[in-house]
């Protein structure tokens, strides 16, 4: 087949379609992407609403199947996978944080990030000491116990990136992670993202704003479902 | 997911809706509880009957016009064809059966017993020969049993049950006293000690006379029973075969042609006994499980509520790495967890019921030991069974989907 890929590349898409079947019509979301990620990188995907960013994410992050095209994550080849080794995937490699949290509201914080571990298999002092840990790493070592509803949108989507860093991924998606956040709050979201990519995390970043998309090295900007642009940033700028 | 972590997520969430699972559950504790009671109350009964059986002294069997009838054709042959037995049938036992050892005969009445102003109605009165009481173990309280002379010379003497003795003579030693039945006077040689009572029925209510002289009060138009007891209790079935050929041979019977009375042994009394249980038990088994098979339905019907409300949170643990088969465990356990617990209750039900019944009825209720092991192997299969639909549906979802749902 293709040349295998590098070492370093965390994600290589090639000619990546799909589509959707709405009635008669058909929905081409995504219209062939070719995308390399490499390890370390901090990558910023643009583009208006309905562009087909989510879709590329949810690819990316091996919670859909493509219509066409090939995906290889780690170097692994993800069409030849089965169910339950695509679950392996999202529980190791990948930590997903979405634009609505999606925390159990019925579960402490700890319980909330000690969740992916839970089908690791880890056992529950190992859990609970990973979690903890995870928890203060994005500041709320004094909020373990507290649920969903009595912490503030900020502070949820801190537990949920704790969730996605806790099985310690090879790659952190976030979806419009600030879409539900005011502008203060986003700004502290968006320094903590730029700490973990200091730390080494490779991050894929979905917003439509200019100004988030400015923390990442990386610009990729999508429209109508095909790449329009790719481009580099000097440094991210630090207001 | 480690099965005690899917075991801990579905009691949390079995407690968050704890109204909801207990009303969910009705059916099947009421179910089990149903059932185990019954089987509680039988396997009570089954024991005592057995009990009580077996006091029946052992090697012993009771020949008489009527056998065990079991539905109303045998009943209209039996009273056509049988013919009464006779104190002759019962004499030529004793001297052409070898292996009878003893053979008695009884007959019975029914007449009231007066002792001045005590009075007893319509007590049963058993014409003997000495030979009863020693086939069928009386024990004597006070006194003696009656003797071969009394018998001999119609003697105006009388043997007592407990509960006779008691009511007729209070706080008075009865032997040598005198009583009436009828018209007769008799003269109390014994009382029997008690033997309680059956189901709730005194068997301490009873007077025991001669048999010559009960022909002389009552006449001599009754079938006797005819008790043997078989000298070697392991050759039982031989002795038996062998009265049947000598009252067939008497009775002038073809061969071939069906007895015209019937035989008793405490087997036949307990296997007659057990069928009759065990059918009460089938159709006990066939009600409740449809009583099973409906609360089956409603875990069913509440788990594919349950999978949704939690849409959400499925695809959450979906995305986190949840696989299928995870997401089935999970509900699969709750399904189980659900109806077990549905079984549990219903078990402590019919626990508290048997123990109920057997301290304020005569029912002898006992709960069997194999009830809960049962139970629960029900209940798990009623959860896995009417779980696994739901828990498929959810393991199926959509994650994409699931997570944008509200
Ligand atoms: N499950 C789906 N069924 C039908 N159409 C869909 C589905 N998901 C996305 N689409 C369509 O695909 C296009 C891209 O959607 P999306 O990736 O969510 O855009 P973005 O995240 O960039 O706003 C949109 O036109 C959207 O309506
Ligand atoms: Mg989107």
């Amino acid at each position: 087949m293709h040349a295998a890929p590098a070492p370093d590349e965390v994600i290589r898409t090639r000619g990546l379609v799909r589509s959707f079947a709405m009635g008669s019509a058909t929905v081409h979301a995504l219209r062939g992407v070719d995308l390399v990620i490499r390890r370390g990188e901090y990558v910023a995907i643009m583009g208006p609403s309905g562009s087909g960013k989510s879709t590329l994410m949810n690819l990316i992050g091996c919670l859909d199947t493509p219509t066409a095209g090939e995906y290889w994550l780690e170097g692994q080849p993800i069409a030849s996978l089965g169910e339950a080794e695509l679950a392996r995937i999202r529980n190791r490699e990948i930590g997903f944080v979405f634009q609505t949290f999606n925390l159990l509201p019925r579960a402490s914080a700890l319980r909330n990030v000690e969740l992916p571990l839970v089908y690791a298999q880890m056992p529950p002092a190992e859990r609970r000491r990973r979690a903890t840990e995870a928890l203060q790493k994005v500041g709320l070592g004094d909020r373990l116990d507290h649920r969903p509803n009595e912490l503030s949108g900020g502070q949820r989507q801190r537990v949920s990136i704790a969730r996605a860093l806790v099985t310690n991924p090879a790659l952190l998606l976030a979806d419009e992670p600030t879409g539900n956040l005011d502008s203060k709050t986003s700004h502290e979201i968006m320094l903590l993202f730029e700490a973990l990519h200091r730390e080494g995390h490779t991050i894929v970043v979905v917003t439509h704003e200019r100004d988030i998309a400015e923390h990442a090295e990386r610009v990729v900007t999508i429209r109508d479902g095909a790449i329009a642009s790719d481009e580099r940033q000097p440094r991210p700028v630090r207001p | 997911m480690r099965i005690v972590e899917a075991g801990k997520l579905a009691l949390e969430s079995i407690w968050a809706n704890r109204l909801r699972s207990f009303l969910t559950l009705l059916g099947v504790i009421i179910g089990i509880a149903a059932i185990v009671a019954t089987a509680a109350v039988i396997h009570g009964l089954n024991r005592y009957v057995a009990e009580k059986l077996s006091n029946l002294g052992k090697g012993v069997f009771v020949v008489q016009r009527f056998g065990i009838i079991t539905n109303r054709q045998e009943f209209l042959d039996a009273a056509r064809r049988n013919k009464r037995l006779l104190p002759a049938d019962a004499r030529a036992i004793a001297e052409r059966v070898p292996g009878a050892e003893i053979v008695g005969w009884e007959v019975h009445a029914t007449a009231d017993l007066e002792r001045g102003e005590h009075v007893i109605r319509d007590t049963d009165i058993g014409g003997v020969t000495p030979a009863i009481l020693e086939i069928e173990p009386y024990e004597v309280a006070e006194g003696r049993l009656l003797l071969q002379h009394e018998e001999d010379h119609a003697a105006a003497v009388a043997f007592l049950g407990h509960e006779v003795a008691q009511r007729l003579f209070p706080n008075v030693d009865p032997i040598g006293k005198e009583l009436r039945i009828g018209g007769a006077r008799l003269t109390v040689v014994g009382t029997a000690a008690q033997k309680g009572s059956f189901l709730g029925f005194s068997q301490d209510n009873y007077v025991k006379i001669p048999f010559s002289l009960h022909q002389k009060l009552y006449g001599t138009l009754g079938s006797v029973n005819i008790s043997v007891k078989a000298r070697e209790p392991a050759r039982l079935e031989e002795t038996i075969d062998e009265v049947r050929a000598v009252v067939r041979a008497r009775h002038h019977l073809r061969p071939g042609a069906p007895d015209d009375f019937g035989i008793l042994t405490a087997e036949g009394i307990n296997d007659l006994w057990r069928n009759l249980t065990q059918t009460i038990f089938r159709v006990a088994l066939f009600v409740v499980g449809i009583s099973l098979v409906v609360g089956g339905i409603v875990i069913m019907n509440i788990m594919l509520v349950a999978v949704v409300e939690r849409t959400r949170e499925i695809g959450v643990r979906k995305a986190v790495g949840a696989s299928q088969r995870d997401i089935v465990q999970q509900f699969l356990v709750e399904a189980v967890l659900l109806s077990c617990l549905g079984g549990a209750i219903g078990i402590a039900i019919a626990y508290a019921a048997a123990t109920l019944l057997a301290a304020n009825t005569p029912l002898p209720a006992e709960f069997p030991p194999w009830a809960p092991p049962v139970a629960f192997a029900v209940c798990t299969a009623i959860g896995v069974f009417f779980g696994i639909h739901p828990a498929r549906r959810a393991a199926h979802l959509d994650p994409i989907e699931a997570l944008r749902s509200e």
